[in-house]
């Protein structure tokens, strides 16, 4: 047969020897098969920030997939879950320069417990500040990929001593992991645009009316760009923000109530990158243009940062408020209403000076006092380097949990607490644009109430909605829906509605951001190599029987003769 | 290592067949082109038996899980076709009776090995993922090879004409559960909700007790003469 058939191929290979080829490239390329299990696992942080580099530098992988408790962990992707994850743990991983790091998120955060919380929330500064050529990935958890985790753990703890037979027996039934991304290396995304949003309402009564600013950034910061939903920071500071700004033009547009103050709201992008929306704003309106309302007559600045909880309320300030002051007059004003009208509220102001020589700066009012406008950050947290301020656990709970008076884990919003401070900052201002402590109103009396009432459920449903998708600053692009939303937001209420965009600078760029944050990971099911051997000698085997049977198949026939032919006898 | 695996799958599938055909004595008949030949009927009944179901039979449309008993039995039936297709390939040979019957059915099977088991190893075998079916595709080919040598047998003693009046039941019945095999095995597996491994031993084993039985009535009708 082998002799025809080679004919036959021949006179094929004789007159297309193109085809075979084109028969052995397609041989040995590599194949795209269907994965055990495909999820999507979000890359750490990577940028520049004034020329220093942070986070996770590598995008692609392409390994086998181990546990921490596994002795080799070098080129591995190392899978660790949440609950099992420390520093210790991270650090030896990439000293023995693992593949990747996989750290598995639980589904619904708001069951991980408070310590565990706390934890992370500390963890994800230095994980951040440590620059590593390594790649590092959330994921979240679902029922396959733990069944992965729990499958590669137990291979990897069991990698120790064992005996042959046991090895064997576990390398023909045992699973391997190979986790792949399909995405390319990560490179800087160029002429990135970060946009912010500034409108007004004008005061009535003439020209060089003197100017209050009000700002807040809307973007968020976490370990995992993707995961960065900021609820409590600075999605609750945007909300106060847009609820002001409704309540003051509606304040406005009544005669009778047209102060005599503009006010001028500022969302601002980059916050959490040193407040890139912020500086370039101000040098636009200080240094390039001729009359703007920042080079005027400014009374103060007041950034609103993190508002959505607890029942401190701080004034971060760079320097003490001079007497008689429009800054000063806040600062009394704010103890005042808080004093009269909320005594469960600790109003305190805290003093910081603006310190040059650090890497960012602390809160946004110092980038106002930079430029010596009068400035402060009205914050709950008391430092700064709250971990709070940068953390994905910043989440928009379950309400549920917290209608079940559980305290619920991590920093979250607050609803109560929000719109009690937006009042006391509403009736505040309101006391300083229509100078009521000269009038002589009591600190007990309310603006703000029944039609002017904040309104807890309009917070509500802009918490929600800031909070339904990732606000982290390398995915908000000029045309992103929550920037148009803004926008329109602002639109409804505010007259001269503009944006503002700050693309890096060419040659000294003060930010780079990079690209490849989100990638779909695939984890195909692998036996180790020795499996094939094992797998080729046992078909031998079987193969070496099948010829023996084939080749003694005349004792079969022969034995069914013998069974018949008593048979026919008997006809 | 993954070519390595479909080296494994498609030495396990094919080798039976190359035993068969050189220890039956085939080679020495120069049967390969008449099996070729085999092989081409097989395509050309396939294609009939495509054409068919897709022009006479409407889709299923019911509910997922239900089996719809009445409609596979229906295109089970069309499997008939088969067994006119070995006939049409025994009745040009001309030859003895174990001549023409091996070389039916090496050539059938042969065709289905090919047109029915390469592309899946091609392309699943050769992947990075493993998985156990690839392996379960290659036994079950060396199981075919063995119900299509009963089929060709059974069919071939259907068509003579000095059958005795008691064997034309028995090998009625054995005819009609080599089409209806496939049916069969489905139907288990559907209400036994067998797995995979278990469902190919119960097909081995069915494939077995169908061959032996043909096999006794084949040597008592050529020995009875």
């Amino acid at each position: 047969m082998f002799e025809e058939a080679s004919e036959v191929l021949e006179n094929m290979l004789k007159c297309s020897f193109p085809l075979s080829l084109v028969l052995f490239l397609v041989l040995v390329c590599p194949l795209r098969a269907e994965a055990a299990h495909e999820f999507s696992v979000y890359r750490m942080q990577q940028y520049d920030l004034q020329g220093q580099t942070y986070g996770s530098r590598n995008a692609i992988l392409n390994t086998e997939a181990r546990t921490v408790e596994a002795e080799v962990l070098s080129r591995r992707c190392v899978m660790v879950r949440l609950a099992d994850f420390s520093y210790e743990k991270y650090q030896r991983a990439l000293r023995q320069s693992a593949g990747a790091v996989v750290i598995i998120l639980p589904q619904n955060m708001s069951t991980v417990p408070q310590d565990m919380v706390q934890q992370f929330m500390e963890l994800e500064p230095e994980l951040l500040a440590t620059e590593t050529i390594v790649p590092v990935y959330f994921a979240l958890e679902d029922e396959e990929l733990l069944s992965i985790y729990t499958q590669t753990q137990i291979s990897s703890s069991s990698q120790g001593a064992s005996s042959a037979a046991e090895v064997l027996l576990h390398t023909a039934t045992a699973n391997g992991f190979q986790m792949v991304t399909s995405g390319a290396q990560s490179k800087a995304v160029s002429d990135w645009a970060i946009t912010s949003l500034e409108g007004r309402l004008t005061g009535s009564g003439g020209e060089d009316l003197p100017t209050i600013v009000l700002v807040a950034h809307y973007d968020s910061f976490g370990v995992a760009p993707w995961l960065s939903y900021g609820a409590d920071s600075n999605g609750s500071g945007v909300a106060v923000l847009l609820e002001l700004a409704r309540l003051f033009s509606r304040l406005y547009s009544y005669k009778r109530t047209h102060a005599g103050y503009n006010l001028l709201f500022f969302l601002s992008g980059g916050g959490k990158f040193n407040y890139q929306g912020t500086k370039r704003w101000l040098e636009d309106n200080l240094d390039h243009t001729d009359s703007s309302l920042l080079q005027d007559n400014v009374a103060f600045v007041l950034c609103l940062d993190t508002l959505g909880n607890s029942d401190n309320l701080h004034l971060h300030v760079s320097k003490p408020p001079k007497e008689g002051s429009p800054q000063h007059l806040l600062l009394k004003e704010l103890e005042t209403v808080s004093a009269h009208q909320h005594p469960d509220l600790k109003f305190s102001m805290v003093h910081k000076k603006i310190n040059l020589a650090d890497d960012t700066l602390a809160w946004e009012h110092e980038r106002f006092g930079i430029r010596r406008l009068p400035a402060f950050t009205l914050s709950h947290l008391e430092s700064h380097r709250s971990p709070a301020r940068h953390s994905i656990m910043d989440m928009r709970s379950v309400s549920s949990l917290e209608g079940a008076g559980e305290a619920t884990a991590g920093p979250h919003v607050d609803l109560t607490k929000l719109s009690r401070n937006t009042k006391v900052i509403a009736e505040a201002l309101a006391r300083v644009i229509y100078n009521l402590t000269e009038k002589g109103v009591g600190g007990d009396v309310q603006i703000f109430t029944e039609q002017m009432q904040v309104q807890e459920d309009q917070l509500e449903s802009l918490v929600d909605w800031l909070t339904a998708q990732p606000r982290a600053a390398q995915l908000l692009d000029k045309d992103s829906s929550i920037v148009n939303t803004l926008e329109y937001y602002l639109n409804r209420y505010l007259k001269d509605v503009k944006r503002h965009l700050v693309r890096a600078d060419k040659r000294d760029p003060e930010f780079v951001f990079y690209d490849q944050l989100k990638q779909t990971m695939n984890a195909y099911r692998v036996k180790p190599a020795i499996f094939d051997l094992l797998l080729a000698v046992c078909i031998a085997s079987y193969l070496g029987v099948l010829y023996l049977a084939v080749q003694n198949f005349g004792l079969l026939y022969g034995f069914l003769r013998r069974v018949t032919a008593p048979r026919v006898k008997q006809h | 290592m993954t070519l390595f695996h479909f080296g494994n799958c498609v030495s396990l599938a094919y080798f039976p067949y190359f035993i068969t055909y050189k220890c039956s004595g085939l080679s020495e008949y120069n049967a390969f082109w008449r099996c070729v030949q085999a092989g081409a009927t097989y395509l050309f009944v396939q294609l009939c038996k495509m054409l068919f179901l897709a022009t006479f039979f409407p889709t299923w449309e019911g509910a997922v899980g239900v089996y719809d008993f009445v409609g596979e039995f229906m295109k089970a039936t069309v499997d008939l076709a088969d067994l006119l297709g070995l006939h049409l390939v025994m009745s040009r040979n001309a030859g003895k009776g174990e001549y023409k019957i091996m070389v039916a059915a090496m050539g059938w099977a042969t065709a289905e090995l090919i047109m029915s088991r390469c592309i899946p190893f091609w392309v699943g075998a050769r992947g990075i993922e493993f998985d156990w079916k690839y392996i379960q595709m290659s036994f079950d080919s060396n199981i075919s090879l063995v119900h299509y040598i009963a089929m060709a047998a059974v069919v071939w003693m259907f068509t003579r004409y000095d059958l005795p009046k008691s064997f034309r039941l028995p090998v009625t019945i054995l005819l009609g559960l080599c089409v209806y095999k496939g049916f069969l095995m489905e139907l288990f597996v559907h209400v036994f909700l067998l797995g995979s491994w278990t469902a190919l031993l119960v097909k081995a084993v069915l494939t077995g007790a169908i061959s032996l039985c043909s096999l006794f009535l084949f040597v008592t009708l050529v020995h009875s003469n």
